[in-house]
């Protein structure tokens, strides 16, 4: 299949799932930016009027955590089912598996979309000011992509395996919300050492660091590390293309029959 | 003409196809489905495939198209050559509408989206599903599924067509359209791979039929001769009862399809529309 017609399929197919996803709530598109708000909604609740946290901003340094682990998990859960979610054509036509969980998490990078606009004007109207250092925010949103669709290869690949991943992709996704500082934050850990140690080990965590350092508190990200990680990850996503082109048939088995 | 002389389009060698089951129901957990399978696809033939359900039939058509790997022997297509399986529900997205998901399928299949596009009217006008192509395609009968299925799949142009039952279901008017269509595209240039259930329509429009039992070839040549071999040995075997065998390997098909839900519904659809076919042509041969 030519590049091109790769990426149009992807684009063509993430399209037609969000229009089918509208079609099928009688809100429709609304959704898109009503649920990101009703993450807000539950958070105030919880936060602000039941727990009444201490800190300024926590509504903000909550949302802007959430919202971006939301794409990543809600992008590589559904990622991970989409090869054997869509048997029906797996049997019928030999195409590059990759463009199952590829539409998959286009589909999330269009809907996350809306989620952006909703968070940059949300932190506008809580006085905060876009400056120069938001440019910051390209290289992590590719970097955050990288990752996505890396992520999304692998567990895509491994529910082709055994379908007992996805319980353990849905526990992961539990335990790495809790390890990534999206309800705490990561530099109020007391020991320094342990603080890198987090960043280091959960490239999740330095993340959601990145994009609350640039809108939040108007610093710059530590490019290295964020290099590292998209280079990492770049290397991972370029591996399991290979792979699952090589193992394009054997994966067709395994989603026809396990 | 004789065989010798033409190119062979796709060629099967000692093939066999396995694979493990998690569920120990087979022979330790091996599923052999196809064993040792040779045979050739010549250009411009229409070979037909028959054989009782759960042989190895859809299995053989999808080795040809590449979408599987045999687990031993070789499959060699003819450089350059594609091959496109063609086959009811072409995977069909309920949500979506029949226009998208013949967009979809025509893109699949190689299409540029323009192209795809302007398949679009043709593909509208011949499904003769109105105003219904821009409704999503759960709301369609199996009729019409199979209408719009048949319709993708006549319009997409491919080296060599292989072709899965999609000439078995629908009402007796569409059928009639739709088997004029057929055998107009089959009598030209196209080589064909034909999967079907009923005898008289592989004796018309075949040229060379493969008897395909238990994953082993069972006979190959003349439609005619194989087709009243094959016939025979049903109406004797039902007579035998040793179809209690295939029945129940056909029960374990089934009770695996009805535990997935996803698959349940479209199961019990094509069951019902198999169901209701098979009435008609004892209808019409009644008649």
């Amino acid at each position: 299949m030519p590049f091109s017609q790769y990426f149009r399929l992807i684009d063509v197919m993430a399209r037609m799932a969000l229009r089918a996803d509208a079609t099928r709530f009688f809100l429709g598109y609304v959704w898109w930016v009503l649920e990101p708000l009703l993450w807000v909604g539950v958070f105030y609740v919880v936060f602000v009027l039941i727990l009444a946290a201490q800190e300024p901003d926590f509504l903000v340094f909550l949302m802007t955590g959430k919202l971006v682990f939301v794409w990543f998990s809600k992008s590589v859960t559904q990622a991970s089912s989409s090869i054997v979610s869509s048997k029906g054509l797996v049997g019928k036509i030999n195409v590059p598996k990759t463009l199952f969980p590829m539409a998959v998490v286009q589909e999330g990078l269009y809907r996350q979309i809306a989620v952006f606009a909703l968070l940059f004007s949300f932190l506008l109207s809580t006085g905060h000011a876009v400056t120069s250092t938001w440019w910051y925010l390209v290289p992590v949103i590719i970097v955050t992509y990288v990752v996505i669709v890396a992520c999304a290869f692998v567990g895509a690949c491994l529910v082709c395996l055994a379908r007992d991943f996805i319980q353990l992709i849905s526990l992961g996704m539990l335990f790495l919300m809790f390890t990534s500082g999206i309800f705490w934050d990561v530099r109020s850990l007391s020991d320094p050492d342990k603080i890198a140690m987090v960043m280091a080990m959960n490239p999740l965590a330095f993340i959601v660091d990145c994009y609350r350092q640039i809108m939040m508190h108007n610093t710059p990200p530590d490019m290295l590390h964020l290099l590292t990680i998209g280079a990492g990850f770049g290397a991972l996503l370029c591996a399991m293309v290979l792979l699952m082109r090589h193992k394009s048939q054997y994966l067709a088995l395994r989603a026809l029959t396990a | 003409m004789s065989d010798n002389k033409k190119r062979v389009m796709i060629e099967l060698d000692n093939v066999s196809l396995s694979y493990h089951s998690r569920k120990k129901t087979f022979d330790h957990g091996t599923h052999h489905v196809l064993n040792q399978v040779s045979m050739k696809l010549y250009e411009g033939e229409t070979l037909g495939i028959i054989g009782r359900n759960g042989v190895g039939k859809t299995t053989l058509l999808q080795l040809m198209a590449g979408i599987l790997a045999p687990t031993h022997g070789e499959v060699r297509v003819h450089p350059g050559k594609s091959a496109s399986l063609l086959t009811l529900g072409l995977g069909f997205k309920p949500d979506l509408s029949g226009r998208d998901n013949a967009l979809l399928a025509a893109m699949l299949q190689g299409a540029t989206r323009k192209r795809a596009e302007s398949f679009l009217n043709d593909i509208a006008e011949f499904s003769e599903l109105g105003d219904s192509f821009n409704e999503p395609v759960k709301k369609y009968s199996a009729g019409m599924r199979s209408r719009l299925a048949f319709t993708t799949a006549l319009l997409t142009h491919v080296d060599v067509l292989l072709i899965d039952e999609v000439l078995s279901v629908g009402d007796a008017h569409f059928r009639g359209k739709a088997q004029a269509a057929m055998a107009n595209r089959v009598q030209g240039e196209q080589t064909v791979v034909f999967v079907s259930h009923m005898a008289d329509q592989v004796k018309q429009m075949c040229n060379r039929v493969i008897w395909l039992d238990e994953g082993r070839i069972a006979a190959v040549g003349d439609a005619a001769e194989v087709v009243d071999a094959y016939t025979q040995y049903v109406t004797q075997a039902r007579a035998d009862g040793s179809l209690q065998q295939t029945n129940a390997f056909q029960q374990q098909l089934e009770a695996k399809l009805l535990a997935d839900p996803q698959l349940q519904a479209a199961f019990k659809q094509q069951f019902e529309a198999t169901q209701k076919a098979e009435a008609q042509q004892q209808a019409d041969t009644k008649q």
